[in-house]
């Protein structure tokens, strides 16, 4: 088979998935950006406004800045935490010893546990009297904050629950790891580097293309948090205070409560920016930390 | 080759665009269903499909039967349920209209109305709605259903917040069952005779305010009507609302921040409700309530009183909210969808829902006749009238077009306030100004 005919046999292949991409993805993709310069509003108006939209949003909208804050702390945390977790969870299931494969079921668990399910679920762990986990505290006499209720601690809530299904990374970071040549560690071993040496020195390099993927994956998906606020917080609004008011949770607000459709998707599009510099600052930085075998 | 897919791709993206594009005419499009009324020979029956989120075993069985009472009472119409669960129900409506495909007839919030008729959401039914039909229901009701002398929607259900309270323990430490407390000072009086504290814990809780209730319900009850006016006064930073902080964070200096916490997760979980056990025996509550003391406390002896007022003649203000039926905008046929709402909010509709589901309904006299039902018992009796009566004095609090959005500016506020955060005295003065600068943006 020659080269063209090669090539167009490929795109026929991918072609529904690159029709759907034009059509369903990038169309809407598109007819956003133009709407985040309207006062669209669904139904009856869409007018053009210009940048009257995004300068309401940098110089005359608060909750606008509080959403923001609170999706960055989210973000800054619960990647760091989970992806730092998920690698000390998989170091250890990558051990030899019986009755692993229970361990590593178990730690997987919740990775395949989701939605609002797991939600109630965790508010009812953490409720203030009748939770679990307060429950546990108090045996040592620790009198658990409220949680969800409490301003300050309704972020770290969240995180906390996060770190529950570090599980569903594990998976990736487990199977590089079987997949780094035994080799390795014998030579190592036979040189007189300790255990702690090892992993920093073969297994954390080994692994760090998975890591960079899980970074940037994670980094984009925390930062659309969106379902646990809606459903955790008190008044489905970001409650309390504003706490749990989430960038895509106010978007929503705006969009479906109030109807301001051009005013939600020009945040759409600075959430899209944000993001997008934040993945290229990563893609730079990764030439530092990132080894890919045969480099 | 490059060339042919270029121009697949460039195609592809217009399609896509024109696709997106094409919303927002939603109006021109429902003119073409055809409407099988106008000169056709054959008489079709016209079709209706009406939204609601009633699935549940109580309340779906109830439409229902409204709904084949309409079918069968004339052969002009047939309306078609469609449960759509309750977290889907308007943005699918939403988005049902830009498509220009909505449904004929909907069930929504009473308290957005007025926002999406601005939008241009709903049909006005102005011209459909005779004197009478609008006379059935609720003044406050009714108006929150008009917005710029158009009528959008006729109200369908509502409710109201009372005072629920324990009799035995009434009895139990020497209170007049009969005489519930008629002001906040009694409410204070009462509450004190009522706790029980043991080691500077309080076993039973007396009366606290936020037990059931929120603070806007106490800031309505205080003021007599809402803190935002229509005509975008606001009202915050006032005596009677400094009054009611200060009186809720010294009910809450009394019985602890961590001891109410906790109560209030109990009946946030419904694993033991703290009225039903006697651990708290006052409290505000939507009458509704009374649903679940009927079905899941059979000998608690209770008694339903109007919300106390802050100081004798200022007026027991309450809050209500509830539902409304409506025609999305380019619905094939107002007309028709009209002849249903108003079958929905006619006594014999109203009357049956009243009766099977103790909702209180927005048609007055069939609340009335309700009240007396065989249906219910001497308790539901005497509460459903509580509840009627209450309406003289219940206040709905439509967003209100000059600015939808202030809850999300003022109710975190009031939380910190609660929470200690704040104190009273910046905390309503920078409310009453966020909110302010909120209603001179937007006009």
């Amino acid at each position: 088979m020659n080269k063209k005919k090669e090539n167009l046999f490929g795109y026929i292949f991918i072609s529904p998935w690159i029709i759907g991409f034009l059509a369903l993805t990038l169309g809407p993709l598109l007819f956003s950006l133009y709407g985040s310069f309207t006062n669209y509003n669904v139904v009856s108006r869409m007018d053009f406004v210009g940048f009257d939209n995004y300068q309401e949003l940098f110089t005359n909208d608060n909750l606008f800045w509080v959403s923001l804050y609170n999706t960055f702390y989210f973000v800054i945390f619960s990647v760091p935490l989970t992806t730092i977790l998920a690698i000390l969870i998989s170091t250890m299931m990558n051990q030899d010893i019986p009755g692993m494969r229970i361990f590593r079921t178990i730690y997987y668990l919740p990775a395949i546990l989701s939605g609002v399910g797991v939600y109630l679920l965790w508010m009812q762990l953490l409720d203030p009297s009748t939770g679990l986990i307060n429950q546990f505290l108090a045996l040592f006499g620790i009198n658990g904050p409220n949680w969800l209720f409490d301003p300050d601690w309704a972020k770290p809530s969240l995180i906390f629950m996060k770190l529950w299904s570090a599980g569903g990374a594990m998976l990736l970071y487990l199977a590089a790891m079987q997949g780094i040549p035994k080799t390795f560690y014998e030579a190592a071993r036979i040189d007189g580097a300790t255990n702690v040496q090892m992993f920093f020195k073969i297994t954390l390099p080994m692994v760090s293309p998975i890591i960079f993927f899980d970074v940037i994956t994670s980094t984009i998906g925390s930062f659309q948090i969106f379902q646990e606020a809606y459903v955790m917080s008190a008044d489905n609004a970001g409650a309390p205070e504003n706490s749990l008011l989430f960038f895509n949770l106010y978007m929503w607000i705006r969009a479906f409560n109030l109807f301001d459709m051009g005013y939600a998707m020009a945040m759409s599009w600075i959430l899209f920016i944000i993001v997008l510099l934040l993945t290229l600052v990563n893609f730079k930085l990764s030439k530092r930390w990132v080894h890919y075998e045969g480099d | 080759m490059r060339k042919v897919f270029f121009l697949i791709f460039l195609s592809t993206i217009i399609l896509g665009a024109c696709g997106g594009f094409s919303l927002g005419d939603g109006d021109t499009s429902s003119g073409g269903t055809g409407d099988p009324e106008d000169g056709t020979a054959q008489e079709e029956t016209i079709v209706l499909d009406f939204w609601t989120f009633w699935g549940s075993e109580q309340r779906r069985p109830v439409i229902d039967q409204i709904i084949e009472d309409f079918n069968t009472s004339q052969d002009e119409i047939e309306v078609r349920h469609t449960y759509t669960p309750w977290g889907d129900i308007w943005t699918k409506n939403l988005a049902a209209i830009a498509a220009g495909d909505p449904p004929d007839v909907i069930i929504n919030d009473i308290m957005t109305v007025k926002l999406r008729a601005e939008e241009g959401q709903i049909e006005p039914i102005t011209e459909f709605v005779q004197d009478e039909v609008s006379g059935r229901f609720y003044d406050q009701m009714m108006d929150a259903a008009i917005h710029e002398d158009e009528i959008y929607a006729l109200p369908f259900n509502t409710d109201t917040q009372i005072l629920f309270y324990n009799k035995d323990l009434f009895e139990e430490v020497g209170l007049d069952p009969e005489q519930p407390p008629e002001t906040w000072e009694e409410l204070d009086e009462y509450a004190a005779q009522l706790d029980i504290e043991e080691e500077g814990t309080y076993e039973r809780i007396g009366f606290y305010p936020l037990i059931g209730a929120g603070t806007d319900i106490w800031v309505l009850n205080a003021l007599g009507e809402n803190y935002l006016q229509d005509d975008g006064e606001v009202l915050i930073d006032t005596e009677p609302v400094h009054e009611t902080f200060n009186w809720i964070l010294d009910s809450q200096d009394k019985y602890g921040q961590n001891r109410i916490t906790s109560v209030n997760s109990q009946f946030e979980n419904a694993q033991q409700d703290p009225f039903m056990s006697g651990d708290v025996p006052m409290m505000v509550q939507n009458a509704n309530y009374y649903v679940q003391l009927r079905d899941f406390a059979e000998d608690l002896n209770f008694g339903v009183a109007p919300l106390p007022e802050r100081v004798p003649g200022n007026g027991n203000t309450s809050w209500g909210g509830g539902f409304v039926a409506e025609v999305p905008m380019g619905a094939s046929n107002p007309e028709a969808s009209y002849q249903f709402i108003e079958y929905l909010t006619s006594h014999e509709a109203q009357l049956y829902w009243a009766e099977q589901n103790f909702d209180l309904v927005a048609h007055e006299e069939a609340g009335v006749s309700a009240a007396g039902s065989g249906e219910f018992d001497d308790s539901g009796q005497e509460v459903y009238t509580q509840m009627i009566e209450n309406m003289d004095e219940t206040l709905l609090t439509p967003q209100p077009v000059i600015a939808p959005d202030y809850a999300g500016t003022v109710n975190p506020i009031f939380e910190s306030i609660v929470s200690g955060n704040t104190d009273v005295e910046s905390g309503l003065e920078q409310a009453q100004s966020e909110l302010e600068q909120l209603v001179e943006d937007n006009r």
